[in-house]
């Protein structure tokens, strides 16, 4: 068992914390002291007094001036100090990863996972510091030289959600560091201790490495201070937003109206199929962990199932038997074996059995689950059992996400385009997997006529995804990629470079203008 | 004291109980576990109240927060 007092002590969290720092110096704010409790216990963890749109303002003006020393430190050089940081990670990560744990209340191996990924893309973005490349063209025009680049682009809005309290940040802050930007976080209000810590932990690379007061930014504030004024505000030219699609469109408006630039992650109603061609039991090993991992609460959990009707009995009777084991395995999640640990909140809590009585109310049938727990171990109120649900795919609240562990279990027929176009019609476009050992299907559901999700896997589950690759959406998860590929592009600026080294003046599409 | 301008945020954090009364009505305040942001009267507004409900709701939620006081 983690002994969390030791663990707050080696992170530096005290009884009361600030929550407002450029990097290295942290201010005294005036704004209201809020208290973050832990989902496991119910019991205060410590607590953070918020920013002042006062602080906010300081913060911003510190941004902008680091901004102009940043830029001007060569690629390689600020992946050097990301490299660094990375490193201060992995010192603390079973730290950090206890206190994502307590806070946020994943399984500490979860915990571990959120901070392992923090580490990679420190490593991945080190490398790509050395490949912020453009590219050579050819122009039509003697003597001309035509080719594109890529500058830094000034401070980004990084806006976080509880259920990653610390990767998501990483994700952003790392590739943006690389690239010549500035980060203003806000974390979220559910989770700031995490994200304090954070800010502790890579304050003695700052130090050491000289790096300009104001690029690594951190204000922990409510909406009222950290709302729309923040999204609105003409000195942040990108924002990049993980949270629901209500939250998103709110930004995009509100960034949009100034022609601003969002990143925005949001919403997913993942699925994955199993087709009569499936290993199911591979099947059914992998999809468990996507169902109930994290307690349903990832951007990538697998909210539906869609199983074809000849494999139908067979595929839910091989579900059973693992999720009678997890039942088992519910409990406080910094315990071994527990797999399953609390919902953030009684909201959540709320939202689930508030799903599992309209999935019933609109025809389906639960197969498992969907209590709430009660009595000893369970006292926070925050804990329930993962609900599968028989639904069918229009059912409103299946449309919907809910953040909870409820997967709902829906019959097709026929061809696997049949169940792509369930898969599909659904108003989010995160997540999506196949389970099938048939080419022909496989192919179909990666192709142009397949998923229409940002992540298309085949056999393996909707959830947990690496670094490497581009990690975003379509529809109304909000069309952004963060994470790996070339996601670093959107922190930068593009800029067509056209340079003429001959003596004449040849305009382009061979136009005459003699004067 | 509760009024149309208070955020979501606020009001969760505030009065928690505000959450179940505006569900009642058909107005999420949580949305991927986070308070949705804007107003209370944005929220409702989105979702197709005037000005004469909005005061209801204010009202109710106030009398609801002193009941839960006493």
């Amino acid at each position: 068992m983690i002994d969390i007092q030791k663990t707050l002590q080696n992170l530096g969290i005290d009884a009361v914390n600030l929550g407002v720092s450029t990097g290295t110096e942290w201010f005294d704010t005036t704004g209201k002291t809020d208290s973050s409790s832990s989902p496991i216990d119910g019991k205060e963890i410590a607590q953070v007094k918020t920013a002042t749109l006062e602080d906010y303002e300081k913060v911003v003006q510190k941004a902008q001036e680091a901004f102009q020393k940043w830029r001007l430190v060569p690629a390689p050089v600020r992946g050097e100090i990301v490299r660094q940081i990375g490193n201060a990670l992995r010192i603390y990560k079973a730290d950090l990863g206890a206190l994502v744990s307590y806070e946020m209340g994943k399984v500490y191996q979860e915990g571990l996972g959120e901070v392992q990924e923090m580490i990679d893309i420190c490593d991945f973005a080190v490398g790509q510091a050395r490949l912020i490349n453009g590219i050579a063209l050819q122009s039509e025009r003697p003597l001309h030289r035509l080719s594109e680049q890529y500058h830094p682009l000034g401070i980004v809005g990084i806006v976080t959600s509880y259920n990653f309290p610390v990767a998501v940040w990483a994700w952003n802050s790392a590739l943006a560091a690389i690239a010549g930007d500035v980060v203003i976080w806000k974390p979220s209000s559910k989770t700031p201790l995490t994200a304090v810590a954070t800010q502790k932990i890579i304050r003695q690379v700052l130090i050491d490495n000289n790096v300009p007061e104001g690029v690594f930014n951190l204000v922990v504030g409510r909406s009222s201070v950290m709302g729309d004024n923040f999204l609105a505000d003409k000195r942040i030219p990108l924002f990049s937003i993980t949270g629901s699609t209500s939250v998103g469109k709110r930004a995009a408006e509100i960034v949009g109206r100034r022609l601003g630039r969002t990143l925005l992650e949001l919403g997913g109603n993942n699925a994955v199929i199993i087709t009569p061609n499936a290993d199911i039991q591979m099947a059914v090993m992998s999809t468990v962990f996507g169902t109930v991992g994290t307690a349903g609460q990832r951007c990538t959990t697998t909210r539906r199932v869609i199983i074809h009707d000849s494999i139908y009995d067979k595929v839910k009777d091989a579900f059973l038997g693992p999720y009678e084991k997890i039942g088992q395995k519910i409990g406080n999640p910094l315990t071994d074996g527990n797999l399953v640990g609390p919902v953030i909140d009684i909201h959540a809590v709320n939202a689930f059995l508030d799903a599992v009585k309209k999935v019933q109310e609109e025809g389906g049938k639960i197969l498992f689950g969907g209590q709430h727990l009660t009595g000893p171990g369970y006292e926070s109120g925050n804990y329930v059992v993962p609900c599968i649900a028989e639904a069918e795919n229009h059912y409103h609240i299946v449309q919907e996400e809910t953040f909870a562990p409820i997967v709902y279990f829906i019959k097709y027929s026929g061809d696997v385009q049949n169940a792509i176009d369930i898969q599909n019609d659904v108003p989010q476009g995160l997540s999506s997997a196949i389970f099938t050992l048939n080419v022909r299907e496989a192919e179909t559901f990666v192709s142009q006529t397949g998923s229409d999700c940002g992540i298309a896997n085949v056999n393996l589950g909707t959830s947990g995804a690496e670094i490497g690759g581009a990690f975003g959406g379509e529809k109304e998860t909000g069309g952004g990629r963060e994470s790996g590929s070339d996601a670093w592009k959107i922190y930068m600026r593009r800029q067509t470079n056209t340079i003429n080294y001959g003596a004449q003046l040849p305009l382009a599409q061979g136009i005459k203008f003699d004067i | 004291m509760i009024d149309k301008k208070i955020t979501i945020e606020d009001l969760v954090d505030d009065y928690p109980f505000a959450v179940t009364y505006l569900s009642e009505k058909g107005i999420r305040c949580i949305k991927c576990g986070e308070p949705i942001w804007g107003t209370l009267e944005e929220a409702c507004v989105e979702k197709g109240f005037g000005e004469t409900q909005i005061e209801i709701f204010v009202r109710e939620l106030n009398e609801l927060n002193n009941l839960n006081q006493l």
